[in-house]
């Protein structure tokens, strides 16, 4: 298979301008910018069958689209380069491995839905990154790719560079929004879309950092060329970032449809020490569970994945073998949810935290009948009731973990200890 | 304004495009759950406690913010949105100290009132609830109960957008998201105790009214406040014939939701300190207690023989007093002079979204009544100062008060031959009178004000003025009685036929049709009609 997003990585000084140029970097730019109207590469994307890399898996060609014309406000792109879902860190070796493919796909979204003001929403913490991207932009700046009268073609685009302060929220679209507005990191309330009042309340579209970065590739080898690749309904190439339990952990570049336990067992060289796989999370830590036989019948698409019970989201694969206390895998994930809700919406405010308390106490030997009911009922009530889709994300973890690992559950309940070894 | 037809449990409702379902279904009397929806503030949408199902929509949705579309079909009480109602009250809950018994929102609380209808079921929190602070002070009315708040937003968006003072924020995530002050700011915008009423729970509560009196046991009164001449519509809380607090009626001609700090405690020192109880006249030595009758009698004789005849009335006095007033003066003295006594002081930008740079609430409406002259209230007071006047009739008003040129006023005052003052307290003023004639305060008479806008809108009593104090309209029809004009008439709603047939602005205004929520002059009648 021919790599579509890591096909720069590991070359010497992939992140400066010289070294991407030399690629064929840009190459995608000039030819949008000078020969492409904004329709045509919307188009183009729509043909290529491109889906939003962030987890959601929406057309990206579909989503430009949505971003009314004859809107007289300033439209603005935003690259969501926010990544903090637990176990996902694809995002992060493109930033800073690749900046300048992050940046120029950003500008050719930006060109799609004609706007003249881009930014990079960064997470706060990857300060190497946000540093990364920042050279690129100012190479890129220097190098009129970025600013007044792009190739002579009369548009002017800026791209600034913005750290968040580290909240996981801020990767929810709208939580990005508010807090790139200079507000607290809190999801809008839905409608309006960002589509038409998004940033400021203008016309927005964010996009993920891997979306964008499969933007030149696209354009320069056609949409045929993408689409070629991957399943009916999930086209070409995704990262998935691979850790927990498991040989030879990292970000691997995988053409969509590709089979998940051959994945695990050849490339990523299975779990190792001759231990026994317990289970996997596909898409980073908000994810449903799997169990080793639901992943046997799993092929690396959205709707494979989804029809075993989970979701590709952001391709964060976590492997857990049989050493793992099934409990703590839970409590662990619904801590860091209790941590990062936001606090806005009452379910999830005081729903999360709820949770994580019940599952600390069944893990630490003081769990009691009807816990496990209780934490699935308090998950259900807070799933599909709240403002943005953390509330989903932080109910699923201990629903799947607790259904899936039911007797394990249970053994920590009727034993009151922690039942595997720890 | 396009009709939609949506339809509500079953029953179909004609309302207009651009509405929310919750807008909708509250005109067609189902009232829909909420918390965090305030008509007046933006969508928050947090609480999530107005979620409804509506057909061919596969998740809940929540009322506040989804507008109504033809052919909508909304359920408010099926078995899925009972639950979910349920299951949010229960989050709002868990964490809450649930110390009703101490709380001063007791009454009053739609924890309480929903959990009463919604939930009714004992609590499943074995693992201990999150601590917050307790009792911090806000600014000089509020006082914050972090414990108690289900972060609504509603006082921090108030803050922000019909202030625009932006005091406060909420800081913190997750279950320990709270209310907070920006660093170094007060909660004291000239509107700040508005934050209490649109609490919707015990988190915010009123530093001058709690702990003071359990809600249930005050009677409440539909009024107008006597701070301005705004008029806000409150309404007058009282415990035991006495003034606990005042509160905001809705009048979205008036004030909104509204009421400003400096009226809504104006009560305390209209309604407080000692009240005078009987008439008194000076004598050698001073004001020594006199009948009522040998008092009204000193009245008539003593203005009568003094021109020219000052008089003063005061901002809060009513339509119908004023027109009585008018009439007295005008029967004593062929040559007197009158006016209300007005006057202004700079105001804020914050200040000005509801109050009125006076503080006579009547001043419209007892100038519409002849109690006026060319030159104002400004011009008599100058005349005055210059001893232009033998005598004096000052209703309800401290002239002696801390502005002004007192000293001047004062000697003035001391110079006149004859001076009555009628006051509901032994003012400065009242001590240099000849004649103190006790009366009644706004709370405790019923009658009319026109406020600024020219509303005529109605004053109900609340309490029960004190034995030996009288309504100053009884005061007035006694004195045109004494001076040769028996009036047959004497309850306000008869003064003000009286007065709608003679004043030309007032004419086809009818007492009865004016309503909780006045009608404006020229109108010819009130809301109803």
């Amino acid at each position: 298979m021919e790599k579509v997003l890591l096909r720069n990585i590991g070359v010497p000084d992939s992140h400066t301008l010289a070294a991407y140029k030399s690629r064929g970097g840009y190459g995608s730019w000039q030819k949008v910018v000078q020969s492409m109207k904004p329709e045509q590469l919307i188009e183009e994307v729509k043909a290529s069958g491109l889906r939003g890399r962030g987890g959601a898996g929406f057309p990206t060609g579909m989503k430009w689209s949505f971003v009314p014309k004859d809107n007289p406000k300033p439209k603005y792109v935003v690259c969501n380069a926010d990544e903090s879902e637990p176990g996902t860190f694809k995002d992060r070796l493109l930033i800073e491995q690749d900046p300048h493919a992050v940046v120029e796909g950003t500008l050719i979204s930006a060109f799609a839905i004609g706007s003249h003001t881009a930014f990079i929403y960064i997470r706060g913490e990857m300060v190497f990154g946000a540093k990364r991207l920042e050279q690129a932009v100012a190479e890129a700046s220097q190098a009129g790719l970025i600013g007044k009268n792009i190739f002579g073609s009369g548009y002017d685009l800026d791209l600034i560079v913005h750290r968040g302060a580290g909240a996981y929220i801020c990767g929810e679209e709208t939580g990005l929004l508010s807090s790139l507005e200079g507000g607290r990191g809190w999801p809008k309330v839905k409608p309006p879309f960002p589509a038409t009042h998004g940033l400021f309340g203008c016309p927005t579209v964010v996009n993920n950092v891997e979306t964008l970065a499969t933007l030149p590739w696209i354009i320069e080898r056609g949409a045929a060329a993408y689409s070629a690749m991957g399943t009916e309904k999930s086209k070409g190439t995704k990262l998935f970032s691979v850790s927990g339990h498991i040989a030879r952990p990292g970000v691997y570049e995988v053409e969509m449809g590709y089979p998940f336990k051959k994945f695990l067992e050849e490339d990523c060289g299975g779990v190792p020490d001759g231990r026994k796989l317990k289970g996997v999370i596909p898409g980073g830590g908000s994810m449903p569970v799997l169990l080793p036989d639901e992943i046997d019948k799993v092929y690396l698409d959205y709707e494979s994945v989804q029809a075993a019970g989970s979701l590709l989201g952001s391709g964060g694969v976590i492997v857990m073998d049989e050493t793992t206390c099934m409990v703590r895998a839970a409590l662990n994930l619904s801590r860091f949810f209790a941590h990062e809700s936001c606090g806005q919406c009452s379910p999830c405010r005081e729903g999360c935290h709820w949770m994580e308390k019940l599952l600390h106490r069944i893990e630490y030997g003081q769990g009691e009948q009807g816990d496990l009911d209780l934490i699935l009922n308090v998950a259900g009530n807070i799933a599909g009731n709240t403002i943005c889709p953390f509330g989903d994300a932080a109910a699923w973890p201990p629903g799947a973990f607790i259904r899936k690992f039911r007797g394990e559950f249970e053994a920590h309940v009727a034993e009151k200890r922690c039942t595997v070894g720890h | 304004m396009d009709p939609v037809k949506i339809t509500i449990d079953g029953k179909e409702v004609v309302t207009t495009k651009g509405k929310t379902v919750i807008q909708a279904a509250a005109e067609a009397g189902v009232a829909i759950p909420h918390y965090c929806y305030h008509p007046k503030l933006s969508i928050a949408g947090n609480c999530r406690m107005c979620m409804v199902e509506i057909e061919k929509m596969p998740k809940l949705q929540i009322a506040c913010n989804t507008q109504v579309a033809e052919g909508m079909s909304v359920l408010t009480q099926s078995p899925k949105v009972v639950a979910v109602r349920k299951a949010v009250l229960e989050f709002l809950l868990i964490n809450h100290p649930v110390d009703c018994p101490i709380c001063d929102q007791a009454g009053e609380c739609q924890l309480q009132n929903y959990y009463m209808e919604h939930d009714r079921e004992a609590s499943r929190l074995e693992v201990g609830k999150i601590h917050d602070r307790k009792k911090t002070i806000f600014g000089p009315n509020v006082v914050f109960d972090g414990e108690r708040c289900i972060k609504c937003t509603r006082c921090v968006r108030f803050c922000q957008e019909i202030t625009k003072t932006n005091e406060l924020a909420v800081i913190n995530r997750g279950d320990h998201s709270t209310i907070s002050l920006f660093d170094d700011a007060v909660l004291d915008n000239p509107l700040s105790a508005n934050v209490v009423d649109i609490c919707p729970v015990g988190a915010l509560t009123d530093r001058d009214f709690r702990f003071k009196v359990r809600v249930w046991y005050l009677d409440k009164t539909p009024s107008i406040c006597p701070g301005c001449s705004t008029g806000c519509n409150i309404s007058v809380e009282a415990y035991q014939n006495k003034i606990a607090r005042f509160k905001p009626r809705q009048n979205e001609a008036v004030n909104s939701h509204w009421i400003c700090d400096e009226g809504r405690y104006s009560f305390h020192d209209l309604a407080g300190g000692e009240r005078l109880t009987t008439p008194m006249i000076r004598q050698e030595g001073g004001l020594v207690p006199v009948s009522w009758e040998g008092a009204l009698q000193a009245v008539v004789n003593g203005l009568r023989g003094s021109q020219p005849l000052a008089g003063i009335l005061s901002g809060r006095n009513t339509n119908e007093e004023a027109y009585l007033f008018a009439k007295l003066l005008r029967q004593l003295a062929s040559y007197c002079s009158m006016e209300v006594f007005y006057r202004e002081r700079p105001l804020t930008d914050v200040q000005k979204i509801l109050m009125s740079p006076d503080r006579s609430p009547n001043f419209r409406g007892a100038r519409d009544m002849g109690v006026s002259s060319s030159g104002g209230f400004a011009g008599l007071m100058q005349e005055l100062a210059g001893n232009n006047f033998s005598s004096a009739f000052i209703v309800g008003e401290d002239l002696l008060g801390a502005n002004g040129d007192s000293d001047k006023v004062r000697s003035a005052l001391q110079k006149l031959s004859f001076l009555v003052v009628q006051d509901t307290k032994l003012t400065e003023t009242a001590k240099l009178a000849h004649v103190v004639l006790p009366a009644a305060h706004f709370g405790e008479k019923e009658g009319t004000y026109t406020n600024r806008q020219g509303r005529v809108q109605k004053l109900n009593a609340a309490v029960i003025c004190p034995e030996g104090a009288r309504q100053d309209s009884e005061i007035f029809l006694d004195l045109l009685e004494g001076a040769g004009q028996k009036l047959d008439y004497s309850n306000p709603s008869d003064i003000f036929a009286a007065l709608s047939r003679e004043v030309i602005a007032y004419n086809g205004l009818n007492y009865d049709s004016i309503g909780d929520q006045g009608c404006e002059l020229g109108s010819g009648g009130g809301a109803a009609s």
